[in-house]
């Protein structure tokens, strides 16, 4: 068994697991944490189970809990800030971005980390960006709306 | 013009999406349960083999290991199935197909479960396997089944198929093949199943028709079915894959092992060799037309791929087979379809459900026959289109949707000389190319196809929609509430629907085929009304007046001298006596004896259509026969628009889908293994799809559809295929007949 501890949607957090398991396991399993999905069998194929880890977007079926100590995470539980949607959410819901909703937490924080990093991303940046997020119900095109209307602050927040 | 909608129509947010953005929707692997144990499955590694002998000793000495199953502790129906009941739970003296559940393991930790599994002794005899249809209908391939291989053989004619290929000027011929698909629903089939007091037990599933699970799960356990609750989680999409049993029975068969709360999830691995996927087919294909394009006669031959057990197999030959003309009128035809048995994964349903193949032998064959004749494409369509009125080859005659066709025509038009405009990048070869298609509504004829739905107005002015069939995240429920709100006057933020749930709810029927709004949509129109006058009445009974002189609108009740009372008002004094405010109404699909002929197999015909058009523009390398779908544009008829974005959604969604099927996804067999993973099963990502994309919506009514609506779930996906196909034709002369069009069959080197 290790313990390890970090940073999670700002807050302490410290786990004790079999250092076998994944960011993934964790986050569903022992932090109650399920906004997370497994889609692809935890090979890091599907981006449902995206997290930002320092600022980075990363499958976390692919992060073994050995790699999170002292490390920044965000899950989608911790994108609201005082109650408020972010920005993304917001639009999300506004494009008609979301169907299933089983790639839509994954589909989020990409976006929110490569926003992060390039506020005014083109359509070929974001299609480059969302890549690694399957997606089977919308085609993406509303999703690519949607992260358009986030970074052109066409919402009310 | 105004718009005679309050709601109906519009682009308004979906009210689960709140959830889903922010990570507290609950899918059924998310539903937190207490002394939850871990369900495992031990699959076949063989396509077929006799089980010699099952030992569990050393799995049951795993610590933490709490049942390990196998079909002799099913207590009671150890086979099932949606049509025929040929497949097993576990299996039973022989596996017929790699991935086949052989045992059950529950226990504490995922971890002791992965050891039971890897510990349990199975003995096999390897047996000679099919996996080709035609081999296998042959009568010495190696029987599968007691009744042999063949499960359908459908063979319907019309006019007389020697005539009509004398009247043909020319005459083509050729084989299409169509490979497994996976639906691609981003969660994996998934069950938890709590055991409960008293013999009952509550069970979550993943689930396009939750009534069907419970009725499986009752009669594998030997249980009343009113002591089965089977409730629908949140559902990550479904795509006609989800028709099938995921997991329920397992999830059922553990909890009930342990009388305790189990949980199966299947890894991506698991769901592609062990749950249905699309058919795979064979397509030989015979078309006459005369010199003027006019066609004469089809001849048909079909064998489907239904893998090891029957699935929606026989159902979806129907569907298949009765597009196998397409939109078209033809007045001398003969199709066989020849559903079989192999040892490959099940086949069953899908979106489409059989278009998508029978569309990309028409539409291809279609455009061969106009460069064979040297007309236009577009122009060789508008004289074969069906009219209003007209009869399909299985003698059901189009009521005035049929009106879409041509319109759907004069656009494609339009933007196939738009898309040719676009200059060529430099190095590449372009090409325009379109496919038409029409995909049926409903069940089919001579089978159960009601959908009952009830609805509830609370004491606090909300009216809940009890809806019987799942939302499987297209957005049923934000589409049955857009309807419900404008048969009541009521604001959309006022109609709320509830998750399904047997033990209370109605059983709308599955949600499938292209009909579940429409299906509930009517339901719940009719209940609104029931609603209105059930209130109107009791209002008249407090009033003291007689019920004719009030009038419902919008939230209010009038009275004669035009005093408007909140409805509110009437619900609490309602309460006060324990009233609620119910009704109830049931939707039968319409089969009119005077359009739907009677002498076909049960399940057919299917008498309602929905028609659209799809213009592809391609780009492909001549060197490396890559293939860019550069430009896009969908034209479909919707009857009439519920939601602006759910429809847009659907048709986008549908696109992407298609586009798969054209360009990436087959689920290849090597040798010993299948393809398994999204490694090397592909399905299109953000990158792979048209930048330049155009949805083009028409409304032309539906007189038998709420407000005119009728179906958009499944034809988006149906002339994709085809229309891409015909492009790469046009861009550099290679007609692929074996989807999907990879490179090397662009270059020519295989097939």
């Amino acid at each position: 068994m290790i313990t390890v501890s970090f940073l999670l949607n700002g807050k302490k957090a410290s786990v004790t697991s079999l250092p076998n398991r994944t960011l993934l396991d964790v986050l569903r399993e022992n932090l109650g944490l399920t906004g997370a999905k497994d889609a692809c069998g935890g090979e890091g194929e599907c981006g449902a189970c995206t997290v930002i880890m320092n600022g980075n977007p990363v499958n976390s079926c692919m992060i073994f809990i050995g790699q999170i100590e002292g490390t920044q995470i965000t899950t989608i539980e911790g994108l609201m800030e005082k109650g408020e949607f972010h920005r993304l959410q917001k639009a999300f819901v506004e494009a008609g971005a979301v169907q299933c909703g089983f790639c839509t937490p994954g589909a989020i924080l990409m976006a929110k980390a490569l926003l992060d990093n390039n506020p005014h991303p083109t359509d070929h940046e974001i299609r480059e960006g969302l890549s690694g997020n399957l997606c089977r119900c919308t085609g993406y095109n509303k999703m690519i709306d949607a992260i358009h209307l986030a970074e052109q602050g066409g919402l009310d927040d | 013009m105004t718009d005679r909608f309050l709601t109906v129509g519009k682009s308004l947010h979906r009210k689960d999406a709140w959830d889903k953005t922010s990570g507290k929707a609950l899918y059924t692997a998310d539903i937190p349960v207490e002394n939850l144990r871990v369900g495992m499955i031990v699959r076949s590694p063989h396509h077929y083999a006799r089980i010699l002998d099952i030992d569990k000793k050393r799995s049951l000495e795993i610590p933490g290991v709490l049942a390990v199953l196998t079909s002799d502790d099913i207590p009671g129906d150890k086979v099932f199935g949606p049509l025929i009941p040929d497949q097993p739970s576990l299996a039973r003296d022989v596996v017929r197909h790699l991935g086949e559940p052989v045992v059950l393991i529950i226990a504490e930790t995922k971890r002791a479960a992965q050891e039971a599994a890897n510990q349990i002794q199975v003995s096999y005899e390897p047996l000679g396997a099919v996996f080709d249809p035609v081999q296998a209908a042959q009568e010495d391939a190696p029987q599968l089944h007691q009744d042999g291989n063949v499960i359908t053989a459908l063979n319907i004619k019309d006019g007389d198929i020697e005539k009509g290929f004398q009247d043909a000027d020319h005459i083509l011929e050729d084989t299409y093949t169509l490979p497994r698909i996976h639906p691609g629903y981003m969660e994996p089939e998934t069950s938890l199943a709590v055991w409960g007091e008293d013999q009952t037990i509550t069970v979550w599933v993943s689930s396009q028709h939750p009534f069907t699970d419970q009725g499986f799960i009752a009669a594998a356990l030997d249980l009343p079915v009113e002591n089965v609750r089977v409730k629908s989680g949140v559902i990550g999409g479904a795509f006609g894959g989800k028709e099938d049993s995921s997991l329920s029975i397992m999830a059922a068969l553990g909890a009930w092992a342990i009388k305790g709360a189990v949980r199966l999830v299947n890894t991506r691995r698991e769901s592609f060799v062990a749950h249905p996927k699309r058919h795979p087919a064979q397509i030989h294909y015979k078309l006459g037309a005369m010199s003027d394009g006019t066609f004469t006669a089809l001849k048909a031959e079909v064998h489907m791929d239904t893998g090891a057990y029957a699935s929606y197999g026989p159902a979806v030959a129907a569907i298949l087979t009765e597009t196998l003309a397409g939109a078209y009128r033809i007045p001398n035809v003969q199709v066989e379809n020849f559903v079989v048995y192999t040892n490959s994964p099940l086949s069953g349903a899908m979106r489409g459900f059989g278009s998508p193949q029978s569309h990309f032998a028409v539409e291809s064959m279609v455009d061969s026959m106009a460069e064979e004749i040297g007309i236009d494409p577009v122009q060789i369509r508008r004289a074969n289109i069906l009219k209003v009125g007209e009869k399909m080859f299985t003698g059901v005659t189009l009521n005035e949707t049929a009106n879409a066709l041509p319109i759907c025509l004069d656009k494609a038009q339009e933007i196939m000389d738009r898309f040719r405009a676009v200059e060529v990048s430099p190095g590449k070869k372009a090409g325009v190319g379109m496919a038409l298609a029409a995909q049926s509504m409903g069940l089919g004829a001579n089978v159960p196809d009601d959908s009952t739905h009830r609805l509830e107005w609370a004491p606090d002015g909300k009216v809940l929609i009890h809806l019987g069939a799942p939302d499987l995240g297209q957005g049923l429920a934000m589409a049955v509430e857009q309807i419900t709100a404008e048969a009541l006057g009521l604001p959309y933020s006022q109609v709320e629907s509830l998750p399904l749930d047997t033990l209370d709810r109605p059983n709308g029927n599955v949600t499938c085929a292209s009909r579940m709004t429409y299906m509930a949509g009517n339901a719940l129109i009719d209940a609104s009304e029931k609603l209105i006058q059930d209130l109107l009445a009791h209002a008249a009974e407090i009033l003291e007046v007689p019920a004719k002189m009030l009038v419902y609108k919008e939230g209010q009740i009038i009275k004669e001298d035009g005093t408007k009372l909140p409805v509110v008002e009437f619900l609490g004094r309602l309460a006060e006596k324990s009233i609620t405010l119910t009704s109830e109404s049931t939707f039968s699909f319409p089969y009119p004896e005077e359009t739907t002929p009677q002498d076909l197999p049960i399940g057919m015909p299917h008498v309602l259509y929905c028609f659209g058009a799809q213009v592809a523009r391609v780009e492909v390398d001549p060197d490396l026969g890559t293939v860019e779908v550069t430009h896009f544009a969908a034209i479909h008829d919707v009857g009439k628009v519920i939601s602006q974005s759910g429809v847009e959604g659907q048709i986008e969604g549908g696109v992407a889908t298609g586009l798969g099927y054209a360009l990436y996804e087959t689920m290849l067999r090597k040798d010993d293994q299948w393809v398994d993973s999204f490694t090397e099963y592909l399905l299109p990502t953000s990158k792979d799809l048209p930048t330049h994309y155009e949805s083009i919506i028409l409304e032309i009514p539906e007189a038998s559809g709420p407000y005119g609506a009728k179906g958009i779930g499944e034809i988006p996906l149906v002339p994709t295929a085809p229309a891409v196909a015909n492009a790469v034709k046009n861009a550099v002369g290679v007609r692929v007949k074996k989807l999907p069009i990879t490179p090397e069959r662009v270059l020519g080197f295989i097939d």
